[in-house]
């Protein structure tokens, strides 16, 4: 493709790209990517809120605010080195070889897209990284002013990764124009941008202020007044929750409807989820406001620790939402979860997914056919990624119960079945494998198996995959592309409108 | 291939190399520190707690070693970058293919990071020498570990006939006779690297080797320059050994690439790095003092063996390509525009990091 006389990234978009797939037994590769990703972005977020809070405190008691400040800022800023720049840089390089392990393909894309994004983000990185070990190091001999400016920097750099990194992940599910025109800003200034960032960085200073109230309570040597003082100041940004709702609400605004939809009540687990983090969220919010900030009321570490644990469990389904409703994408109509060209599917129907695989099938002799082992092959070509065969959300749980025939329509209309999943993208005799290896593997892998190869179930799989098309399936994803591409491609039923 | 690297390429190709260059000497200045930072403490530890107190070394190392293992992973972020827009199928291949033995780096890398932390600590510190030793080695070790996966990481990304094999084997390791003497190659470049960024921090933090030594400072015979010197000739030798072993696993085509057009100068700058470390350290041993001069010398030495060694690095990876599929890659994308943001941003980054030092060094003067 050439926009304005550039050639841009989709110019070298193949359908699918071929990797050798990691296979984690019965884990689901997605528990490990979402288990890591809530871990890291909880740690980033107390450091991005611990470098505002710390700022603003030392500032306060420059002001003769908090006469306390210094002190309490020195132990937290030792708290903060500890945990973030050791747990939080190491998760960070993480998430990057966890996306290699788990999607190739959309890091891949990603990267590609974006790295002078996060080239730039790295140089603050760097400029985070050395103010606040020098803070660390020599701020408590350091005179005010130059402690407020070492602050003030770490904080901005701090706050700065948070700016760039929130363009590229908000990007994946609400690209925006960056469809239409591949330009780097439009995508990175993408509908979905300002609300998330805005929405993060409350969230960040919620998460520091709570932390500040378990270490409030933690640094010996403060009496109870002196804990009860500090506690009503580091306290004071939790009163920033007050927006998360409208800007909770903001952001649901911008996403596409479908996957609104999937978290506001389409999807059980995606709903509880959001519904998890909207809970927490509100119990920390109220106790913060009601007793905290009018009432006066004394933290203690346990409360504060409850709190801060909350404070997780939000973030955990926040990130859970985030990640599940961009299905069935990992970047918004360009590529499927299971790292599939949405223009490349019409593609791989005709030359098949598995063809051009060089990787062989592991223990290929333990199955009782060859059709067996071709369909191994497509299941890692297009389920493992969110799949396992008899694992978490294996598939031999999901369809073994199916009678063949049921197996077979509902593959080949797969995007028909369950919206938030992407459209087969394989030829039917690799249907017909996947149909087979299902079967056996539910039938407890009998030493031997018929061959299925009969013309008329080929056809007839055709004829299902040809009806249900090569767009997603939800309506008004279906849509779009119905609107943009016509009929043919959308997904659509033939005999009337998606 | 005819023009020495990295020139020769299309002008995107360029860019990226020389950026993944660049910014992975950056990363090694960091990355040496602390794996050869973490073995002389090992190795220190050995000579039981009256001497190591003496060593001054030893006591910068403990309290210096984490923050470089920070900027060692921060300066790391860069080239993990840039090598998987040169180079991103082969880089996920080998990640992939190692799957769980690679992944283990990083618990290793955080365990190895507060063992560092802890090694700073006054509690170990009351603890019996023989926990302190033991802590020292679990962090030299970790950090060998780590890298002994990125050395077979880099291999395998070389080695597309072994990918299939090594995946329908499920085997979690590649094997291949180049692995050990590249490692011990890069293990030792990091002891003249940590000798003489000792001697400048040394400097600052008021361990002058540029005087003749005091009696007190001195350790089992040593004086501070002659034990930094037997550092950082035991890793001259040590490289030159490896190096050699290296070279006899490097097929035609690797030999061709390191010793023709492309890599042949940089090989040659850094054994010119290499002779010249090699001379000043001797000179430093027998004067027994590193005059200014003299440290200049050999920082212009080891600069030139650590740009040689990566682009000679580089220059035999590019045999292992289909350079002209890359050309477009990397022509793609160099037409995403974002560069002259990152330029700018690097550019007053580097500013407010030369600030932070200004200001902090102002502050504690007052």
């Amino acid at each position: 493709m050439v926009v304005g006389g550039l050639s841009v990234a989709c110019d070298i978009m193949t359908p699918l790209e071929h990797y050798p797939v990691v296979d984690l037994g019965p884990l689901m590769k997605g528990l490990a990517i979402g288990g890591l990703g809530i871990v890291h972005v909880f740690l980033a977020q107390f450091a991005i809120g611990g470098g505002l809070l710390l700022f603003c405190l030392q500032w306060l008691h420059m002001r003769g605010g908090c006469p306390l400040a210094r002190r309490f800022i020195d132990g937290y800023f030792k708290v903060l080195v500890l945990v973030s720049f050791v747990l939080g840089a190491v998760t960070g390089v993480a998430m990057w070889f966890t996306s290699i392990q788990v999607s190739p393909r959309t890091i891949g894309v990603m990267v590609l897209e974006f790295h002078w994004v996060w080239a730039t983000e790295w140089t603050f990185f760097c400029l985070e990284v050395v103010s606040g070990y020098l803070f660390y190091r020599y701020g408590p001999r350091l005179p005010d002013a130059t402690r407020l400016r070492l602050l003030g920097l770490y904080a901005f750099a701090s706050w700065m990764s948070l700016f760039w990194i929130n363009g590229i992940l908000s990007w994946q599910l609400t690209p925006g124009g960056w469809l239409e025109n591949h330009d780097v800003w439009t995508g990175f200034f993408n509908p979905g941008f300002l609300p998330s960032l805005l929405f993060r960085t409350i969230s960040a200073a919620a998460i520091a202020a709570l932390a500040a109230c378990v270490l409030i309570n933690a640094v010996p040597g403060f009496s109870r007044e002196d804990r009860a003082s500090l506690v009503a100041v580091c306290a004071r940004p939790l009163v920033f929750m007050l927006a998360m709702p409208f800007l909770g609400a903001w952001y649901l605004g911008v996403m596409p409807a479908d996957s609104r939809g999937w978290a506001t009540g389409g999807n059980v687990p995606m709903t509880l989820f959001l519904s998890m983090a909207v809970g927490s969220s509100t119990l920390i919010g109220l106790y913060a406001i009601v007793a905290i900030l009018r009432q006066r009321l004394f933290v203690n570490g346990a409360t504060a620790s409850l709190l801060l644990a909350l404070a997780f469990v939000a973030t955990a389904g926040g990130e859970f939402v985030r990640e599940g409703v961009r299905k069935p994408f990992t970047v918004r109509q360009y590529l499927y979860s299971n790292s599939i060209a949405r223009d490349g599917v019409a593609v791989l129907r005709a030359r098949g997914s598995t063809t051009d695989d060089p990787y062989p099938v592991r223990d290929a002799a333990s199955y009782a056919n060859e059709q067996l082992v071709l369909g191994a092959r497509v299941f890692r070509a297009q389920c493992s990624v969110c799949h396992t065969l008899e694992g978490v959300n294996a598939v031999v749980e999901l369809a073994g119960g199916w009678t063949i025939e049921q197996r077979r329509i509902n593959i080949a209309q797969l995007q028909r079945t369950k919206p938030f999943m992407p459209p087969f993208a394989g030829t039917p005799e690799e249907l017909e494998a996947l149909v087979q290896l299902i079967g056996w593997i539910a039938a407890g892998r009998p030493t031997s198996w018929d061959l299925s190869n009969d013309g008329r179930v080929l056809d007839d799989i055709r004829r299902r995959m040809d009806e249900a098309g090569t767009g997603p399936g939800s309506p008004t994803a279906t849509l779009a592309v119905h609107l943009r591409e016509g009929p043919q491609d959308a997904g659509v039923r033939p005999d009337g409108p998606p | 291939m005819n023009a020495i690297f990295p020139t020769g390429f299309t002008a995107p190709t360029a860019l990226y190399l020389s950026l993944f260059a660049v910014t992975l000497v950056l990363h090694a200045v960091f990355m040496h520190y602390v794996l050869a930072g973490s073995t002389y403490l090992a190795f220190g530890r050995l000579m039981g707690p009256r001497r190591c107190a003496v060593c001054g070394w030893q006591s910068i190392l403990v309290d210096w070693l984490p923050f470089a293992t920070g900027l060692a992973i921060t300066a790391g972020v860069a080239p993990l970058l840039f090598v998987q827009i040169l180079h991103g199928r082969e880089f996920a291949t080998a990640n992939l293919l190692l799957s769980h033995r690679w992944m283990a780096i990083l618990p290793v890398l955080i365990v190895c990071f507060y063992l560092l932390y802890l090694q700073k600590s006054s509690w170990l510190a009351r603890r019996r020498w023989v926990w302190r030793t033991v802590v020292a080695a679990l962090a030299c070790s970790g950090f060998i570990f780590i890298a002994w996966s990125w050395t077979e990481n880099h291999l395998l990304m070389l080695d597309r006939d072994a990918w299939a094999p090594l995946y329908e084997s499920g085997a979690l390791r590649y094997a291949s006779p180049g692995v050990l003497p590249r490692l011990a190659l890069w293990f030792f470049s990091a002891f003249p690297t940590l000798a003489i960024e000792l001697v400048w921090q040394g400097r600052l933090l008021g361990l002058d080797v540029t005087r003749p030594p005091a009696a007190a400072e001195v350790v089992l015979g040593l004086s501070p320059v002659r034990r930094l010197a037997l550092a950082a000739l035991s890793g001259v030798a040590g490289m030159t050994a490896a190096g050699g072993l290296y070279g006899q696993t490097l097929t035609a085509a690797d030999r061709e690439a390191l010793f023709g057009p492309l890599g042949g100068p940089w090989l040659t700058i850094a054994i010119t790095g290499l002779v010249v470390q090699g001379g000043t350290w001797l000179a430093a041993a027998f004067c027994n003092r590193m005059p200014h001069g003299l440290g200049v010398v050999t920082t212009i030495g080891w600069l030139a063996t650590l740009c040689g060694l990566v682009a000679a690095r580089e220059s035999i990876r590019l045999v292992h390509v289909d350079i002209a599929t890359l050309a477009e890659r990397h022509a793609t994308a160099a037409s995403i525009s974002g560069f002259p943001v990152f330029l700018t941003c690097a550019a007053l980054t580097v500013i407010a990091i030369v600030w932070c030092v200004v200001a902090v060094r102002a502050g504690l003067a007052r």
